[in-house]
């Protein structure tokens, strides 16, 4: 017994090692951005790898001021939380019609929803700027929203449709009976019951359209969101490493707030997902 | 409160028919129970009468209305399911609301309403309480609650008491039969369970394959089945078949002795037959005697139930109220040929 349980606890320390080397590849970078975003030009130019000696917020002020930090940020916002809404409000309906409706082709279409989740961006790069030119939706705010909402779309779909899958047809079945309209059982009872996979979904659509560079790019070629403002900042001030870190600190910091405040429901709202889908 | 007429109804999914020609009516009031082995059809033919399946063939009315073709909400139903199916992020008050909330009555109409399903059914404490809160029991009556508050023509139940443990069933049917009583809405009840069918049923539907096999009161579907297979699944333990062979002149061949037949109808010599006999009927002084031997006592305190075997080799199940035989010992099982009741090896009854 007391020897299985040392070898255990001999195992555990040696995978502290790796685990350990692990964290710290991770935690190091992060560490390097917030101390140098604080540093003044020079003590960055002494000493690249010790503490900042002087902190300043000056970086911070410059970034989101000169180099139009602000507006980027603000225009990332928009697209995110426009998206995003609009992918739970869609992903929702979708998962709902394709889990417990009865219609035809039914099977097809949620076949064809899981084969555009195989086909990489990249692939229809060309006929989508060409729809969005056609449309009149390049460098407006709306078609970004709308460009996220259709490249996220189809995962949202599956994992909406996966979950919906495990709820009891009853439930939609009583609310038919209580006289709920197919709109009314929607927003009454899937959208409440769906909450733990759309908050799931919110936090990883989230993630994907803040840190999107490719859409935004090609869709919003003169308004810049956030990390495109950011990544021509490493081009026009390549000798201002502080600066461009303090802006790296500016894009990260919503993302970090967010795993803060939602850390218990990601970890649930993952495994809704892993064991419903 | 509403008749409900069924006119040859049938339903298929795809190319299995699993309603096949039903026709019924029931009454107005009246505490209908659909019964049959798992499979046979009931939860169909019930949601047919709720709306939650098309109809392939045949018509429905509710109230003189035919509904065929109309939504679930139109129809005037209420349903209570297996599962319960209450919306678990509602409070009590919440889910026994929902449907008047859906057809925008007045909000003091609807605080009386639950206030008073609350009430007859105990739950006042509990309105504020999520589903996941309450135990089976309580569960079960938020979901009688949210059919009660409609005050819908005709309440449809789907096997309600399954999920509840022995007891409480028993209790809850109980409370069914007398909310039956106090409101007196046409109920139509969805069970595999005969017990609950025989105590509960002003009228049984006895259903097998999709078909009905026989109509009629619990008392008429005991004593008088058509067909040996509503004789074997009314009634527990259940009858026992044994095979019988016509005699000449109204007599028959069973167990090694020879009795008058029960049915009148004439029936060719040497014609194979299986006779019916019910457990309790075996528990005769005289009459006409079979030897047995006991292979196997089931003890239930006021009765007890003895597993035996013929001299033929069949088994035989018989009911013992004053004495309780010993595994191997000798019995003689007297019953009188008028309690026995006559059925064709294709099930087909003889009176
Ligand atoms: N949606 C469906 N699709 C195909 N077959 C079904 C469907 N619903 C029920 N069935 C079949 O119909 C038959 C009767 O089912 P059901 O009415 O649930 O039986 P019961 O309630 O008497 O146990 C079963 O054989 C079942 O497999
Ligand atoms: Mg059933």
């Amino acid at each position: 017994m007391s020897g299985a349980g040392k070898r255990q606890r001999l195992a555990l320390r040696i995978a502290a090692v790796p685990m350990g080397l692990l964290a710290l590849s991770c935690l190091y970078p992060i560490f390097f951005a917030i101390n140098n975003a604080f540093k003044t030009r020079d003590d960055y130019m002494r000493d690249r790898f010790g503490l900042a000696t002087q902190p300043t917020f000056d970086n911070f002020v410059q970034a989101w001021s000169r180099a139009h930090l602000n507006e980027y940020f603000l225009n990332s916002v928009i697209a995110t939380l426009g998206a995003v809404i609009l992918l739970m409000v869609v992903s929702s309906m979708a998962g709902f019609a394709l889990a417990s409706l009865r219609f035809p082709y039914r099977r097809f279409l949620f076949a064809v929803i899981l084969s555009s989740l195989m086909i990489p961006v990249q692939v229809v790069l060309v006929p989508f700027m060409r729809t969005m030119l056609a449309l009149n939706l390049v460098n407006t705010h709306i078609g970004l929203i709308l460009s996220y909402t259709a490249f996220f779309l189809p995962f949202s779909v599956y994992m909406m449709t996966a979950f919906y899958s495990g709820l009891p047809r009853e439930l939609i079945e009583a609310a038919r009976i209580d006289g709920a309209k197919l709109l009314q059982v929607w927003w009454h009872v899937m959208l409440p019951l769906g909450m733990p996979a759309l908050v799931t979904l919110a936090i990883l659509n989230t993630l994907s359209c803040w840190n999107d560079i490719l859409i935004s790019l090609l869709v919003m070629q003169k308004h810049r969101t956030l990390m495109v403002g950011i990544s021509a900042l490493k081009g026009q001030y390549s000798d201002q490493i502080p600066l461009f870190t303090s802006g790296i600190v500016i894009a990260a910091a919503p993302i970090v707030v967010l795993y803060i405040l939602f850390q218990r429901r990601i970890v649930s709202g993952i495994a809704v997902g892993a064991v419903k889908g | 409160m509403a008749r409900v007429e069924l006119k040859q109804v049938s339903k298929s999914f795809g190319s299995t028919d699993v309603i096949r020609d039903v026709s019924l009516s029931i009454e107005e009031g009246e505490f209908a129970v659909f019964v049959g082995p798992s499979g046979c059809g009931k939860s169909t033919l019930l949601r047919m009468i709720a709306g939650l399946e098309e109809t392939s063939e045949g018509e429905i009315f509710i109230g003189g209305d035919d509904v065929t073709d109309e939504e679930p909400a139109d129809r005037g139903v209420s349903m209570v399911f297996q599962s319960y199916a209450l919306y678990p992020h509602m409070t009590v008050a919440d889910n026994m609301s929902f449907g008047l909330r859906m057809a925008h009555r007045p909000k003091a109409e609807i605080k009386d309403k639950v206030e008073r399903a609350a009430k007859i059914l105990q739950l006042e404490e509990y309105l504020q309480r999520k589903p996941a809160q309450l135990s089976g029991g309580q569960r079960q009556r938020v979901a009688i609650g949210r059919a009660i508050v409609r005050d819908p023509k005709v309440f449809l139940f789907d096997e309600p008491l399954s999920n509840l443990d022995a007891e409480l069933r028993v209790q809850m049917r109980v409370e069914l039969a007398k909310l039956h009583r106090v409101l007196g809405n046409t109920m139509i009840y969805v069970t595999h369970d005969q017990t609950e069918a025989l105590t509960m049923a002003d009228r049984i539907v006895v259903l097998r394959s999709g078909r009905i096999e026989q109509i009629g009161t619990p008392g008429s579907l005991y004593q008088d089945p058509d067909n040996a297979f509503v004789a074997g699944f009314i009634g527990s333990p259940r009858m026992n078949f044994l095979t019988a062979t016509a005699l000449a002149g109204g007599r028959l061949a069973v167990g090694g002795r020879e009795m008058d037949s029960p049915a009148q109808a004439t029936l060719e010599p040497g014609r194979k037959l299986q006779l019916g006999l019910r457990p309790e009927h075996l528990d005769q002084n005289e009459g006409i005697d079979l030897e047995a031997t006991v292979e196997f006592v089931e003890a239930m305190g006021s009765t007890s139930y003895v597993h035996a075997t013929l001299a033929t080799g069949e088994t035989i199940i018989a009911e013992r109220r004053s004495s309780q035989p010993r595994t191997g010992d000798k019995i003689i099982l007297h019953f009188a040929p008028a309690s026995a009741r006559l059925f064709g090896d294709d099930g087909e009854r003889f009176r």
